[in-house]
């Protein structure tokens, strides 16, 4: 049913304003695969038996009324996107990716992909590098030891495009001669300076560009964040160079953790202001500067330690800090404090004062990841 | 809506009481959403099959028409009843085009007529995203078919654009020429689901004959005598070269004929005057190549003649359908010399560049993406060879046509395929056979007619009873010594000019004394440039003289300039200085070349050769220049780029006038 002609019905349905991912998938696998009709049929059918075999409401009945309406202006657009060698992908197509789509399912697998270039690079194995705009030397350092071992290791590295870690990875990644999927926070045909900067490497084919978004659809915030989803989501393992506490990197990371993802996160060292040791308390894998897991060992004494001085009577952060001799600020330590599960927060006089649950003084499982 | 119900609506908005059968029986088909390709001769009315439905349809109807002249003349018509109707084209200022296009999509128009080419431009593709569109027409449809006489590369995104329309959306796509095979092609490129409409192509008030002769005097004076005794009317002549079109024009007047000159060399200015001349009859005839008459809206064009065979019947039936559609009798001739084949078969085996040169672009497109004229400068090829070679390699999925910001640039793709030569051979092969069928053609005893219809696959005409074969005329041509005299005399005074006015500069067209390659006096140039031959002969001399002369009359230069060599050599500066010495001006030395240059003769596009030129010259005495009219002298004239730089800076300088007068002018040259 992904043959070129069914392109322009694939994008208007695709790009159906304000309807959840969800939504329109489940349209889909409606209309090809449960009433087994064709896409020409489903735009044939008119309101009445629309409401009658869809249950829609006047705003999604007037939204593909609109839609059908726009169906040749999507053919000239599809004309234009093929001419120019991009690439469409729709859903139920053999060339969309395994990996996106078992990762985000119907809820967000974006039906329809645009891409240039390599597009089996969607069906290899693959790692996401990922961090803030804004990271420090020594997470740049670790993305390019990442880049340079999944580049050893054959694998491809999924990049988002954005400033800092994203770019390091993409950069070291084509420097080690490795290949790369770029993920664009914008539409396919407006990334014209992105196309000649790595024509040669897209030629060869070490480079995919892709975009689930509208082709003309300008860079916003939205997209940049709605991105991150699809880079997590193409691939198979995330490395976490570094996350604030909020923030793309730390949602997406969060999310990750939730579905049971591959995430290794690097190990900070002492007096690093960022969150990675609390991804890491949420459950991800520590790994040292080359990628390699190390143990949780400082991570169960730390939470030896609070149990220890906790046993006693209910501490504020500040006291515990100075009792541990913990090398971070105080509102971190909060933060982290509130990651284990056999601690609570209460106040009294004003001030927060942690202390023991008191079923926790016999359990000793330290995680659960239900809490997360 | 019933056949009644649309003719009733067709007397209201177009005065017309019915349609014909083949008419209706598209229309009702085009109402219903469904593709056709109708097939049906000049004058059967094809364009009321999409005006009458566009009429009907609540968006717009977008027309992809090749022909700028039939464009104009539609929307005047259209206009006229009251259908909003506008055109889109390279003739149009871009603002005016800018305005059409925003009525479009306020849906303020009913008819939108575009050329092909269109679909390449970034204006149209953004403003067509947000017009309502209820119907597509390829006008001229068989320009989407290699196997036709006409393939356009143009017309490829209009075929990728229609298989990607929804498949209950009405296309319609016309041509009066198609074989089966052309026909065959047209409708699996559009799509599934194509309906063949095809009438009758019997064309009767045509007379067609064949006068064979044996040399191009013959052909020369056999012309005059029909122009000046036989022919009634006004018509056109078909040469099979520019160069040809200029020296029949030429001669037709030396004989006292009024004929004009047409060809694609022309800036669109003087081509729109010379066809509202050709409707107008301000001439007995106009000597064309076939880029004249398509579209055209002139309905009485009495004859047409071909001083040259056409590559093929399907070129030739297509060339002769412009004339004679009131239906009046027309004469349609073919002057036939067995050696005519040489031209059509050298087009034919060299229609393609060599592998090679495939390999030179694809190679340069791999390193990064270019334009076009950046490909020229990688390549060294003529644009002629750019544009084929990239047409072929798009075609084969090699490169693509991409957009960057507002310039289109090629881009190698991932995964390309091997270039596949195959199909070239087959198509090289094709083309012969069809020179051998119109070869068959001119030397065929039976009905002209049939013969053209047969080839087109339509059997059923078997005698027109009016081509000279029905009425057993046997036509020759043999070429008296009277005749002949004459011809030697317009040959003697018959001079090529140089096309090099242009709007920002002083330069005027000048003149040569021959065309390079078609006479001795190349020859004679060649011996003395690259054979140590000594200065140019006495009789080069001479011959430049005449030219100057018939160019120039007695008008007065202030300096004789002469364009400096590339590689070290007297040879034009002795010549420019006999020139100035006979005509009694000042000859100038000091024209100087400041940075080397290489032989323009070694860059084979104009890009190139521009590059070359460009500021290279400096004049030693600057206000020596101001106010001056200066005779500029060169040996060749090729693709002008010199002669026109040094144009450029002598009008910088204050020059007032700029004539250039070269010994030859080569025949061909890009842009
Ligand atoms: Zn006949």
């Amino acid at each position: 049913m992904s043959d070129i002609q069914q392109y322009a019905y694939w994008m208007a349905l695709a790009h159906l304003p304000k309807w959840r991912t969800e939504k329109i998938n489940r349209l889909i696998v409606e209309i090809l695969h449960e009433l087994n009709m064709s896409f020409y049929d489903f735009f044939e059918m008119d309101q009445k038996s629309w409401s009658e075999e869809f249950h829609f409401n006047s705003k999604e009945l007037n939204d593909l009324d609109i839609a059908k309406t726009e169906l040749p202006n999507y053919s000239f657009l599809v004309e234009d996107l093929l001419n120019q060698g991009f690439e469409l992908i729709p859903i139920d197509a053999d060339d969309y990716s395994p990996t996106l789509k078992n990762n985000l399912k119907l809820k967000y697998a974006p039906p329809l992909l645009y891409t240039k270039g390599n597009k089996s690079l969607l069906k290899e194995s693959s790692i996401a590098i990922v961090g803030s705009r804004n990271a420090s030397d020594i997470s740049l350092e670790f993305t390019k030891k990442i880049a340079q071992n999944t580049v050893k290791s054959f694998q491809v590295v999924v990049s988002g495009f954005a400033k800092g870690v994203d770019r390091t990875a993409l950069e070291e990644t084509l420097t080690a001669n490795g290949r790369s999927i770029i993920v664009l926070p914008q539409g396919i045909m407006t990334f014209a300076g992105g196309f000649k900067k790595y024509y040669s490497r897209i030629i060869e084919g070490d480079v995919l560009v892709l975009s689930a978004y509208h082709p003309k659809a300008p860079w916003s915030v939205g997209l940049a964040m709605g991105r991150n989803t699809y880079i997590y989501g193409l691939a198979d393992k995330i490395y976490v160079a570094e996350s604030d506490v909020k923030g793309g990197t730390w949602s997406g990371v969060a999310d990750g953790l939730r579905k049971n993802r591959e995430i290794y996160v690097r190990k900070p060292n002492p007096g690093e202001n960022n969150a990675n040791d609390l991804l890491i308390l949420k459950g991800a894998t520590p790994v040292n500067i080359n990628g390699d897991i190390v143990q949780r060992e400082e991570l169960e004494n730390f939470e030896e330690q609070v149990k220890n001085v906790l046993s006693s009577k209910p501490l504020t952060a500040k006291e515990i800090k100075d009792q541990i001799h913990i090398d971070i600020d105080t509102r971190k330590l909060s933060s982290m404090l509130s990651e284990l599960t056999f601690v609570v927060k209460e106040k009294d006089d004003g001030k927060n004062r942690y202390r023991l649950k008191n079923s926790e003084l016999i359990q000793t499982n330290l995680f659960d990841s239900r809490d997360i | 809506m019933n056949r009644s119900q649309a003719e009733q609506k067709l007397q209201q908005i177009f005065n017309i009481d019915h349609f014909y059968d083949d008419q209706w029986k598209t229309i009702k088909r085009i109402l219903n959403g469904e593709r056709i390709l109708l097939i049906e001769k000049t004058g059967f009315g094809k364009s009321l099959c999409y005006q009458f439905p566009a009429t009907q349809f609540s968006g717009l109807t977008i027309i992809f028409s090749p022909l700028i002249a039939l464009m104009r003349d539609q929307v005047k018509y259209l206009k006229s009843i009251g259908i909003p109707t506008e055109c889109v084209n390279s003739g149009q200022e871009p603002e005016e085009n800018a305005e059409i296009l925003e009525k479009a999509k306020n849906g303020q128009i009913k008819i939108i007529y575009i050329a092909p080419e269109r679909q390449e431009n970034r204006e149209w593709l953004e403003a067509v995203r947000n017009m309502q569109i209820s119907m597509v027409v390829i006008d001229e449809a068989h320009c989407i078919s290699v196997w036709g006489h006409d393939f356009r590369p143009a017309f490829r995104r209009i075929v990728s654009l229609v298989r990607l329309l929804p498949q209950n959306f009405p296309v319609l796509a016309t041509t009066a020429t198609a074989t089966k095979r052309v026909a065959e092609d047209v409708r699996t490129q559009i799509g599934n689901n194509v309906t063949l409409i095809r009438g009758n192509l019997l064309r009767e008030n045509f007379h067609l004959s064949v006068v064979k002769v044996h040399n191009e005097e013959s052909k020369m004076a056999w012309l005059a005598g029909f122009l000046k005794k036989h022919a009634g009317g006004n018509g056109l002549i078909y040469t099979g070269t520019r160069v040809n079109t200029d020296l029949f024009s030429s001669w037709l007047q030396f004989a006292g004929i009024s004929a004009s000159s047409y060809n694609a060399g022309l800036d669109s200015e003087s081509r729109k005057d010379i066809e509202n001349g050709l409707i107008e009859n301000r001439w007995k005839c106009i000597v064309s190549t076939n880029a004249l008459g398509m579209g055209i809206d002139k309905p009485d064009i009495r004859f047409i003649v071909h001083t040259q065979m056409p590559q093929s019947p399907i070129h030739y039936y297509q060339e002769i359908g412009r004339a004679g559609r009131d239906g009046l009798p027309t004469r349609i001739i073919l002057l036939y010399n067995p050696e005519d084949r040489e031209l059509p078969e050298h087009f034919i085996k060299n229609s393609r560049p060599s592998m090679k040169k495939y390999e030179k672009v694809i190679d340069a497109l791999k390193t990064e993406p270019m334009g076009e004229w950046n490909l020229m400068r990688a390549t060294n090829l003529t644009q002629t060879q750019v544009r084929v070679i990239r047409a072929d390699l798009i075609d084969q999925g090699i490169i693509k046509e991409v957009m960057y910001g507002g310039s289109k640039k090629y881009e190698y793709q991932y995964g390309a395929p091997q270039l596949d030569t195959r199909p070239f051979e087959e198509l090289r092969n094709f083309k012969m056979a069809e020179l051998e069928q119109m070869i068959s053609y001119s030397e065929s005893s039976s009905c002209r007619m049939d013969f053209l219809c047969r080839y087109l696959g339509d059997d059923t005409v078997n005698h027109c009873g009016k081509c000279d074969n029905d009425l057993q005329k046997d036509l020759h041509y043999n070429l008296s010594e009277d005749r002949q005299k004459k011809i030697d005399e317009f040959r003697d005074s018959y001079f090529p000019e140089l096309e090099v006015e242009t709007k920002n500069s002083n330069i005027v067209n000048g003149v040569a004394s021959s065309y390079y390659g078609i006479s001795n006096v190349g020859a004679a140039i060649h011996r003395c440039k690259y054979e140590n031959g000594g200065d140019f002969p006495n009789h080069l001399l001479k011959q430049t003289l005449r030219a100057f002369r018939h160019k120039f009359g007695n008008e007065e230069f202030d300096l004789v300039v002469y364009v400096p060599p590339t590689e070290s050599g007297d040879l034009v500066r002795n010549f420019a200085g006999k020139v100035a010495r006979t005509l009694k001006f000042p000859l100038s030395p000091k024209l100087v070349k400041i940075t080397a240059t290489k032989p323009q003769k070694i860059f084979q596009n104009s890009v190139l050769k521009r590059d070359n030129v460009k500021d290279v010259f400096l004049y030693r005495d600057e206000s020596g220049i101001i106010g001056k009219k200066i005779l500029l002298i060169d040996d060749i004239y090729d693709s002008g780029a010199t002669i026109k730089e040094i144009g450029r800076l002598f009008t910088k300088l204050g020059a007032e006038k700029i004539a250039p007068l070269a010994i030859a002018k080569t025949v061909g040259g890009d842009i």
